[in-house]
């Protein structure tokens, strides 16, 4: 017993960063229509820019924060010039075609610029201020505050993205852009705007994720394909463009793979949860969390 | 040949540093035959086709009489072929599997390999944990390629048969980043030693996260971890990690210990195992044409294969000899190298 909390603990980590990361891709499809298969690498881009920020500019944990946010956001500025302007009036293909051919571009880039050994982020999450106050000891499970940063991280960022969502004009236009994208142009919407903002904050939450798991983990050129395909996961347990229900897949899905390797076997971690998706796909093609909508 | 770019190339630069040395210590001393010995690099990226391409050009337009080469296993099979059609002999410059030696036809092997295979290297690495640590209790955690999985299988025979027990044998896809689940699980088990079959940078991963959790054993790690990026990878965590090696600077053999500060003095750096196997695999080569008189392949070839048992190497345990086998590979027993200050030592 006392080892499923701590299991569901390690669960609830991982699952932060896949919400930080499927929320993202979450948004960029309900608003956009764009199927981001280079989302995987804003999260590699973020575990690079946080070595950066840390272990080369030495800098403090919040500017390394805010320097790793900015880079993902210029990273996903740039994606949104390539894969969604001049793709928007296209076929959906074209753009899932083009963001695999990003997805490779910034793949090898990363491998000619940072080599192909792993790296880590040499952060101290015990030092920080208040985090470090926290226990790292809560009953029978035991969480280093390295870990304990990344579902705090998520919450607050989760939660200030709701706050924008809901009640800010910024937010209104998002999601007026989600749900009838003609009707929101014509009602004074700033649809470039709205393109870039939206591409902006998926890969900024991509690269916060990525620089907070790469002090756990390690960052390597190739990083961003496994966790680009458990986000789609997420996202399709969650119901396409359904950040809420990104953000409970996310979790659920972190939480199923630790069970599944404490329980069953970790070589099958992987595998479950593409099992679940399918299952989900064909049962409940709308996502757990999605609702059945009739097409007018 | 060597990867000098792609994948191995830190390995490869490391592996040539060996090799230059080895050649310029002959060139002091007038080089052979009333010349100097030219050394011909070609980059095999660590692929194949190209290995194989470099073989042609190394044996055709450069006129080698041997080939240092290569790292990478899979590359040196494809290799090895032509350069035996050719009559050249090949001295591994890395490779370690034993595929690339037990396809030589036994008693006229054309690849030579101056240090135990694979298999031996994980036998040796098996026996420490029962012999050498006194641990009985084993986890094995491998990775899901090839490599990992037969590491584990052997692991577990040769564990189970000098009298240890496997508690637990548990897999991970290469490259999965959260190990945290399955050592909670490994813990409850209380393994008095931990076996990690896989790459470096997963092997960090689990000693980094085995210690955040608080799983306490003695690890031990395939080859692969036998490099400083592991060491600085893992960190603190790395400390009391054991691993199995052919030589370190700090080597009880007299010649390997003498290597290492010539080398020293020469390139202000340590030695280690690459830059090591690199100067013996050229030395020999070098020794073996100069005995046999004329830069000629084939004869260069017997001569390695049959006429160097005298030869000293700086790899292994003191008195190893150049002393191939029928498979075209020298058999010694490794050393198990521990963790401590962040440097590996093979006294404990």
């Amino acid at each position: 017993m006392d080892l499923l909390l701590q299991y569901l603990a390690n669960g609830i980590v991982t699952g932060s960063t896949y919400v930080l990361v499927a929320v993202g891709l979450t948004l960029i499809f309900g608003i956009l229509g764009v199927v981001n298969f280079a989302h995987g690498e804003f999260y590699m881009i973020g575990g690079y820019a946080g070595i950066l920020a840390i272990n080369v500019m030495h800098l403090a944990v919040l500017p390394a924060i805010l320097l790793v946010l900015a880079v993902a956001a210029c990273v996903g500025l740039g994606a949104e010039v390539i894969l969604h302007r001049p793709m928007k009036n296209r076929d959906a293909t074209s753009s899932i075609v083009s963001s695999f051919g990003l997805a490779v571009a910034l793949q090898n880039a990363a491998l000619i610029v940072m080599g192909p050994q792993p790296q880590r982020l040499n952060l101290d999450a015990s030092k920080m201020p208040l985090l470090s106050d926290l226990p790292t000891e809560i009953g029978p499970v035991f969480l280093p505050h390295q870990r304990m940063l990344i579902p705090l991280t998520t919450v607050v960022l989760i939660a200030a993205l709701y706050v924008v969502l809901r009640y800010t004009w910024t937010g209104r236009s998002l999601r007026a852009m989600a749900q009838h994208a003609t009707v929101a142009r014509l009602c004074g919407v700033h649809v470039e705007r709205v393109a870039l903002v939206t591409f902006a904050t998926g890969a900024a939450l991509a690269g916060i994720a990525g620089m907070l798991m790469s002090s756990v983990f390690l960052v390597y050129p190739i990083v961003g394909n496994m966790i680009a395909l458990k986000a789609f996961t997420v996202v399709i347990l969650g119901g396409m463009g359904n950040v809420a229900g990104a953000a409970g897949a996310g979790i659920l899905l972190g939480v199923i793979e630790s069970l599944t390797s404490a329980y069953i076997s970790n070589s099958m971690r992987d595998i479950v949860g593409f099992v679940i998706v399918i299952g989900v796909l064909l049962l409940r093609p709308n996502g757990l969390f999605g609702k059945a909508v009739e097409r007018s | 040949m060597l990867p000098m770019s792609g994948p191995a190339s830190i390995e490869g630069r490391q592996i040539l540093l060996g090799l230059q040395f080895a050649v310029e210590e002959v060139n002091a001393k007038g080089g052979l035959f009333g010349s100097k010995i030219e050394l011909v690099v070609e980059d095999d990226e660590s692929n194949s086709t190209k290995g194989v391409t470099a073989v042609r050009k190394l044996i055709e337009r450069d006129k080698v009489p041997f080939i240092v080469g290569t790292y990478a296993s899979a590359v040196v099979v494809a290799a090895v072929k032509v350069a035996a059609e050719y009559k050249i002999p090949m001295l591994s410059a890395g490779s370690t599997a034993a595929a690339a030696t037990d396809q030589n036809t036994p008693g006229d092997p054309w690849f030579f390999r101056s240090w135990p295979d694979s298999n031996r290297q994980g036998e040796d690495t098996a026996k420490a944990i029962v012999e050498k640590f006194k641990k009985t209790k084993v986890a094995i955690i491998h990775d899901n390629t090839n490599y990992g999985v037969t590491l584990a299988d052997q692991v577990t025979r040769v564990v189970t048969g000098v009298g240890g027990a496997i508690v637990s044998r548990d897999s991970y896809n290469a490259g999965e980043q959260d190990f945290s689940s399955m050592l909670t699980k490994i813990r409850t088990l209380r393994p008095e030693a931990v076996y990690i079959g896989g790459w470096a940078g997963d092997g960090a991963n689990i000693v980094r996260q085995a210690a955040e959790i608080g799983l306490r054993a003695q690890f031990v790690g395939s080859g692969s971890m036998l490099s400083d990026d592991f060491i600085r990878l893992a960190g603190p965590a790395s400390e009391g990690f054991a691993v199995a090696t052919v030589f370190e600077p700090s080597t009880p053999n007299p010649i390997g210990r003498a290597f290492a500060e010539r080398f020293r003095a020469r390139y202000n750096q340590e030695a280690n195992t690459f830059s090591s196997l690199g100067f013996d695999s050229t030395s020999i080569g070098l020794e073996a044409m100069r005995r046999v008189g004329k830069p000629d392949g084939q004869e260069i070839q017997k001569m390695i294969k049959g006429g160097m048992k005298d030869f000293a190497l700086v790899q292994g345990p003191a008195g190893t000899t150049a002393t191939f086998n029928e498979k075209g590979s020298v058999d010694f027993p490794d050393f198990i190298a521990v963790i401590k200050d962040g440097k590996r030592r093979l006294e404990v």
